[in-house]
């Protein structure tokens, strides 16, 4: 069991990196996908200290996935392939994506979190059905939400397939403002109800 | 106070809209006084008269006449001793005396659940009958047949039928999610339509006022559905990849506009009516949804990012001569032809919320009706008097009726909880 663990995690790590390192080109905006033969063009001085952050960046994300885990569900889920993984358990895998207000573009931080959430599915459930859930704050209208949720889900899934995740294995649906993660009237709320959720499906 | 509460209303109230518009029947007493309506309790035949059933009545037609705004009615007891729907000169006198203009006379029997009524409109000052009606039903007939007499004395004063016998369905969270009800245009008679549990969204009649569709995630995608009101069954209309949203039946009840998110983003499309050949009217990398059909059937009002901000747009029903409507503004969302087809009213949001405005369908009178609260999805009557919005207002949350120029607004929902994107049958 601990065994299996330790060498999820060194497998979940090197996903990371490998995307991760992906990603982090995205910082010039690059709009379509970027693939890992771009990284030799960087100096082995900027890569190792890319890979020192992100292997720091990963560390923390993983102690914070394994805090909110549900045990149980742990090894079913990391051992992926099992098609009756509950989404509720499965949904704690993956790190939510926020965006800005009226906004469907991916913020560097939506591309570090997506870069982490590649990972996991490459490396733990390749063959996964995942759902992306577009959501929005409570301002706007809710039929002009319900498109625009869309429009974030469907972001999170083209950027993923850049990522190297199968496209046919990404589902996406819309929740407009329906389905807020957090209640409130201010832009503590709204931040956190601007966001894309995954579920593992099937 | 009082002057900034005129200027105010001068604002948001250009003075074309004060007076009445071309069509109708100028409708003033001597030296400008509104006509002044009383409506007498209801006579009872046969039985001792029950009062809530009397004052049902004349609540019901005072209700409608003074939202009307065409005449300052009054519901008031009984005045003349003979209890007879043929009056005589003398019974005239007292109602004469206390400044009446128009009379409702009424009167009823209830036996083992038949209800008989009859409706006579009278004119005070000329001392005659204007118009009688008669209706045959049972007693749960009275609020309609109420609605209906406030329908007839509307033509007769100004020409138009009234939409009084109208409803307005709507969605609700009384139960916690989002559900679609049904009731009668002034808040009465609740009905609960959908009961499953999950999000269901944008409820539109028929134009016979039978039918409805709306959006439900009871299957986990937000896809179209069609019911008659008078049953539970429910067919998808529309379940395809994706979005299947702000579904609106076509004025002639032939086709129904949608939002259609298969080919990508949001578009709007038309279907028959049984939901077959969808056919794409917008190609644009924005979105586009919320569509609104002229009254004519031939242009569609809609809602566009294109520019950026969602704004409004109208095309022809082809999907040719697409142009802005609206030019202010920077979030201007649900629009709804008038059925007059002269005007589109829609609701636009600002940092304080939203706000219902009518636009003139060549971008012209920009005017905005509401200025309390956050209101939104306007929809209008089908003899175009009123417009009906959910509103947020410190007066309180519901479903809320005005005159297409903004004024009266009235609460007319009788819950508690939230109501959303209420929408007025044309029958």
């Amino acid at each position: 069991m601990k065994k299996s663990l330790v060498a999820f995690l060194a497998g979940i790590s090197i996903a990371a990196l490998l995307a991760g390192g992906c990603a982090n080109k995205e910082v010039v905006k690059k709009e379509e996908a970027v693939v890992p033969v771009v990284a030799a063009e960087k100096t082995d001085a900027a890569k190792r200290a890319e890979k020192a952050e992100l292997a720091e960046q990963s560390r923390l994300a993983e102690q914070a996935r394994l805090a909110t885990q549900v045990k149980p569900a742990q090894n079913e889920v990391m051992s992926s392939d099992s098609p009756q993984a509950s989404s509720a358990a499965a949904k704690n895998v993956f790190e939510t994506v926020y965006f800005d207000f009226d906004k469907s573009d991916l913020r560097q931080d939506a591309r570090d979190v997506l870069s982490k959430n590649a990972a996991v599915i490459l490396k733990s459930m390749p063959r996964a059905k995942i759902q992306i859930a577009g959501h929005c704050d409570e301002r706007g209208s809710a039929e002009y939400n319900l498109a625009l949720g869309e429009h974030r889900a469907k972001s999170v899934q083209k950027y993923l397939t850049t990522l190297g995740v199968k496209t046919e294995n990404l589902s996406v649906i819309s929740y407009g403002k329906e389905k807020p993660a957090v209640n409130g009237n201010d832009e503590a709320a709204w931040a956190k109800n601007r966001r894309a959720e995954f579920a593992v499906v099937k | 106070m009082k002057i900034l509460l005129l200027l105010i209303l001068l604002f948001i109230v250009p003075p074309a809209v004060m007076y009445a518009q071309p069509g109708y029947i100028e409708v003033t007493a001597p030296g400008n006084r509104q006509l002044k309506l009383a409506v007498d309790s209801p006579h009872s035949l046969g039985l001792p008269p029950n009062n809530e059933t009397a004052k049902l009545v004349s609540d019901i037609i005072a209700f409608d006449m003074n939202m009307s705004g065409v005449v300052n009615a009054e519901g008031r007891s009984q005045q003349v001793a003979t209890g007879n729907l043929s009056l005589v000169d003398s019974d005239f006198v007292p109602w004469l005396n206390a400044g009446f203009d128009l009379l409702v006379r009424s009167e009823y029997s209830l036996k083992d659940e038949h209800l008989t009524i009859e409706f006579r409109l009278f004119d005070v000052i000329n001392r005659k009958m204007i118009t009688a009606k008669r209706y045959l039903g049972s007693a749960k007939d009275m609020r309609r047949f109420s609605h209906s007499f406030a329908d007839e004395i509307l033509r007769v004063i100004t020409g138009e039928k009234g939409a009084f016998t109208t409803r307005i369905a709507y969605v609700s969270t009384q139960t916690g999610n989002k559900e679609i009800y049904v009731m009668d245009w002034d808040g009465h008679n609740p009905l609960p339509l959908t009961k499953n549990g999950s999000i269901n969204l944008n409820p539109d009649f028929s134009p016979d006022g039978r039918e409805i569709i709306f959006t439900s995630y009871k299957r986990g995608n937000p896809d179209l559905y069609r019911r008659a009101l008078s049953n539970t069954a429910e067919v998808a209309l529309s379940n395809r990849k994706g979005l299947n949203i702000t579904g609106i039946w076509s004025p002639d009840g032939n086709k129904i506009a949608l939002a259609l998110s298969k080919d990508g983003d949001a578009e709007i499309y038309t279907l028959d009516r049984d939901g077959s050949h969808p056919i794409r009217l917008t190609t644009n990398p924005a979105l586009d949804l919320y569509p609104a059909w002229s009254p004519d059937g031939k242009q569609l009002a809609f809602v566009s990012d294109r520019l950026g901000k969602p704004q409004i747009f109208v095309m022809n029903v082809d999907g040719s001569n697409v142009r802005r409507l609206t030019t202010s503004g920077n979030y201007n969302v649900n629009p709804r032809w008038s059925p007059k087809g002269d005007k589109i009213a829609y609701s636009r949001m600002t940092s304080a919320g939203f706000n219902i405005f009518t636009i003139a369908t060549d971008g012209s009178s920009d005017t905005q009706l509401t200025v309390d609260g956050s209101n939104e999805n306007p929809s209008w009557s089908a003899d175009a008097r009123f417009i009906c919005f959910s509103s947020k207002r410190s007066s309180g949350n519901g479903v809320y009726v005005m005159r297409a120029d903004g004024t009266g607004q009235t609460k007319v929902s009788q819950g508690k909880t939230l109501y959303f994107q209420p929408v007025w049958s044309a029958h």
